[in-house]
């Protein structure tokens, strides 16, 4: 009975702390509200067509210009400067107007024709991904087709048959079937994993900065005398308002991901919705090993944030986990967002069993328990509470 | 402050002692503040060198990918076989079927499933398309570009041969036909490998170079807030100086600290990970000059939205994210609507990841990047009267008055 005042009375004395500052609210519900509109609507086309390209055409035959009038058809790439040499268009890359370009020889169409083997050589510009693989993929496409009509042409002419001949230019293709997105689109595949990557982030701030904020005012022995003396009622009575707030923030987010935006949910949509309450208690518990290790209000924040920032790399949402060095790839496996981003692609993406997911939910659940291992030192300093600047 | 204000050399003496007396008081508060000294000093040093870790092995290697193979010929086997020699491919076995290799796939054991049809061989034999299904898991984009590249070239190469075997078999060989007329050939600037890290990191090092900034600059000013709360409106720490000195005075103070910081990421963190590190060392310094400007100035501007110390990691740490993607690093700029394409441009790291990249990793020169510089120096001025704005009617006002 004692128990049950004392979290009530620490829920209202939470809820009291979330509505007296603005940061509260700004951190739990404006953040992710404008990181989820932001990302739906940055990422809005899904793939950035029509890369600006350039053309290089030394050649100014009627095959060059059949060349280039393939390029323009393309929905890749945009051509839209015409360069007169190989320096001109490298000056266009390096000062950004265009991310790649397309280098048709001089005499190509003779030396093509006459058997003389000409090269047509395409540059794209890596420093920025997805337009340089996206112009890539656009010339390396136009540049196959190009030798293939003229080996058509040339077996056409030796007496082979026409379908032949066309069979002949690829004798076999691998059909693509990317499961699941099958659009390639960057938004699926960058929203899902930043968003909850933002999430997870303000769930651990927010966690650490009213735990230490009651240190640093020197109000942490009043909280835990309101809970009973009783660090667990006083910590659940303090993170439990925190964690429906987050988790109807996060649900939201959810909903517009996959609702409104008719991202793939391709499982049960309860899972996600389950994975995200896990995922918010799992962070929370995260600070809370942070703030039990560090009961130290600038410390905590700070390794929250570096840990926080640093897990949208090292959970492997753009370079996988298997590829890293083993010492670091490891890593991924300490942070809640990990298992988050696993179930969603099991889950919401591939819509696969939920049998094959049951070891990231369990270990979502495992994060709480560890947390209880170091309230111990917490209550400790809320008892003395000193703050260092 | 002006007792001789008919004198306006003496003004601007005063102006100057000011500005220099606020400049070493600066260097005491920075130096005394833990907080401050993580942001300034341990962040720059070490994230760079922890990001370029986690990305370093730079490409992906042996997915692991399962084989179902109808077929069982030698033409099959050789397809499997080319697969698993290819370099982002690892064949981890042949299912019976279908259903088998979704189940690998659904226990995590492979990332794509490659199905050779059961008249693979026999389409290749009549001259036919042969057309193998190529099922590919898509949590993560990188993965299938490396496999789509790899077996686009397998079919490329594997095409070539039939090709020849065909003609040969159709007394056609020897005439040239069955090697390409035209010979293509592709060029990867500034990062020659297609390397993730290559890629990634000289943006991400300018970012961290401007949010570090940022974060220690509002932290500072949180202190501020926090000691004038305490004192009734006056922080004792604080010079009495103009509000132009005061801002041009602190801003010295960060850019000399940063000097060897800048360095040290611009140049030894490329060269320490052998990343691309083609440009001028000295273009790259003049380059992002203004960007550290910027970044300083546009920090005090931030400080309005930062009352306490440690509150700034909560209005800062998350824009991190934003920043980087405004960046149009992942997603670029000419594809962005004119709302966000405006936003990007009134943050310093997009002009300078922009400049930096081009400067470093393809080789350019300033002048080639005249733009984002002029627009950093523009950002710089606005940000500077932000800034001004700020010390003049908002920070400095009610110490002002008491003096």
């Amino acid at each position: 009975m004692k128990r049950t005042a004392g979290l009530r009375t620490t829920i209202l004395r939470s809820l009291h702390q979330l509505v007296s500052r603005k940061i509260y609210i700004a951190a739990m519900i404006g953040v992710p509200v404008f990181c989820v509109i932001f990302f739906l609507s940055l990422l809005g086309p899904g793939l950035p067509l029509k890369v600006p390209t350039a053309i290089v055409d030394l050649d100014n035959s009627q095959m060059s210009r059949q060349v280039i009038r393939s390029l323009n058809a393309m929905e890749l790439v945009d051509i839209s400067d015409r360069c007169d040499s190989y320096v001109e268009a490298l000056d266009k890359v390096k000062n950004g107007s265009v991310f790649g370009f397309f280098v048709i020889p001089t005499d190509f169409q003779q030396k093509a024709l006459g058997n003389d083997t000409p090269t047509i050589d395409y540059y794209t510009n890596l420093t920025y991904f997805v337009p340089g693989t996206l112009a890539y993929k656009g010339f390396k496409t136009v540049a196959v087709s190009t030798s293939g009509s003229i080996v058509k042409t040339t077996l056409v002419s030796a007496g082979v048959g026409d379908r032949m001949a066309g069979t002949m230019l690829q004798p076999m293709v691998f059909q693509e079937h990317p499961m699941g997105n099958p659009w390639l689109n960057y938004s699926i595949y960058l929203t899902n994993s930043f968003v909850p990557g933002v999430i997870a982030l303000m769930v651990m701030l927010v966690t650490v900065f009213s735990i230490c904020d009651e240190i640093k005012r020197g109000t942490s022995v009043g909280w835990l005398s309101d809970a009973g003396g009783s660090i667990v009622t006083a910590v659940a009575g303090k993170l439990l308002p925190q964690t429906v707030i987050f988790s109807l923030v996060g649900i939201m987010c959810q909903s517009l991901i996959f609702g409104w935006s008719h991202f793939p949910l391709n499982g049960n949509p309860w899972h996600m919705v389950f994975a995200m309450i896990l995922m918010v208690i799992a962070c929370q518990s995260f600070a809370l090993i942070i703030v039990g290790a560090l009961p130290n209000l600038r410390l905590a924040l700070s390794i929250a944030s570096l840990i926080g920032i640093l897990s949208f790399s090292v959970t492997g949402f753009s370079f996988p986990v298997q590829s890293m060095y083993g010492s670091i790839g490891i890593f991924s496996y300490l942070i809640p967002l990990r298992y988050y981003f696993l179930i969603y692609v099991d889950q919401a993406l591939n819509g696969i069993p939920l049998y094959f997911s049951r070891w990231y939910y369990i270990a979502l659940l495992v994060f709480p328990f560890v947390a209880l291992l170091l309230l111990g030192n917490l209550k400790k300093h809320c008892l003395r509470p000193v703050y260092v600047p | 402050m002006c007792l001789n204000a008919m004198n306006p050399m003496t003004d601007i003496k005063n102006w100057f002692r000011s500005l220099l007396l606020v400049w070493r008081r600066e260097f005491k508060l920075v130096f005394s503040d833990p907080g401050v000294l993580l942001f300034f000093f341990a962040l720059p040093t070490l994230y760079p060198v922890v990001y370029t870790l986690i990305y370093n092995p730079e490409i992906v290697r042996e997915i692991p990918v399962a084989v179902v193979d109808n077929c069982r010929t030698g033409e099959s086997r050789k397809l499997a076989r080319m697969i698993d020699a290819a370099e982002s491919m690892h064949v981890i076995g042949y299912a019976t079927d279908l259903q088998e290799a979704r189940r690998w796939m659904n226990s995590h054991d492979c990332f794509a499933i490659i199905e050779i049809p059961h008249d693979y061989s026999k389409r290749i034999g009549r001259g036919e398309q042969a057309v193998v299904p190529f099922y590919a898991e898509m949590s993560l984009l990188l993965r299938y570009r490396a496999m789509l590249a790899s077996l686009t070239d397998i079919s490329l190469t594997n095409g070539a041969d039939i090709r020849a075997t065909t003609l040969a078999a159709a007394g056609l060989s020897g005439s040239g036909e069955s090697a390409s007329p035209v010979n293509t050939e592709a060029h990867f600037l500034g990062d020659p490998d297609q390397g993730f890290a290559s890629f990634v990191i000289p943006g991400i090092i300018v970012l961290i170079l401007q949010q570090s900034l940022v974060l220690g600059v509002t932290m500072l000013g949180g202190g501020a807030v926090e000691r004038r709360r305490r004192n009734g409106g006056i922080d004792p720490l604080q010079i009495q100086a103009p509000a132009s000195a005061t801002c041009i005075g602190k801003a010295l103070c960060y850019l000399v600290l940063y000097l060897p910081l800048t360095i040290y990421i611009l140049h030894y963190v490329p060269e320490m990970f052998l990343l691309p590190h083609n440009g001028s060392l000295v273009d790259a310094m003049v380059f992002i000059m203004p960007m550290l400007i910027a970044s300083i100035f546009m920090g005090m501007v931030l400080q309005i939205f930062v009352t306490e110390r440690e509150s700034s990691l909560l209005v800062i740490v998350f824009t991190s994210v934003v920043f980087l993607f405004l960046s149009g690093l992942t997603w670029p700029r000419y594809a962005m609507n004119w709302f966000w394409t405006l936003m990007g441009d009134c943050v310093p790291a997009t002009w300078g990841v922009e400049g930096f990249i081009r400067i470093n990793s393809n080789g350019g020169t300033l002048e080639q990047n005249a733009h984002p510089y002029i627009m950093l120096w523009i950002l710089s001025g606005v940000y500077f009267i932000g800034a001004y704005c700020y010390w003049r009617w908002c920070a400095g006002r009610r110490s002002r008055i008491t003096v």
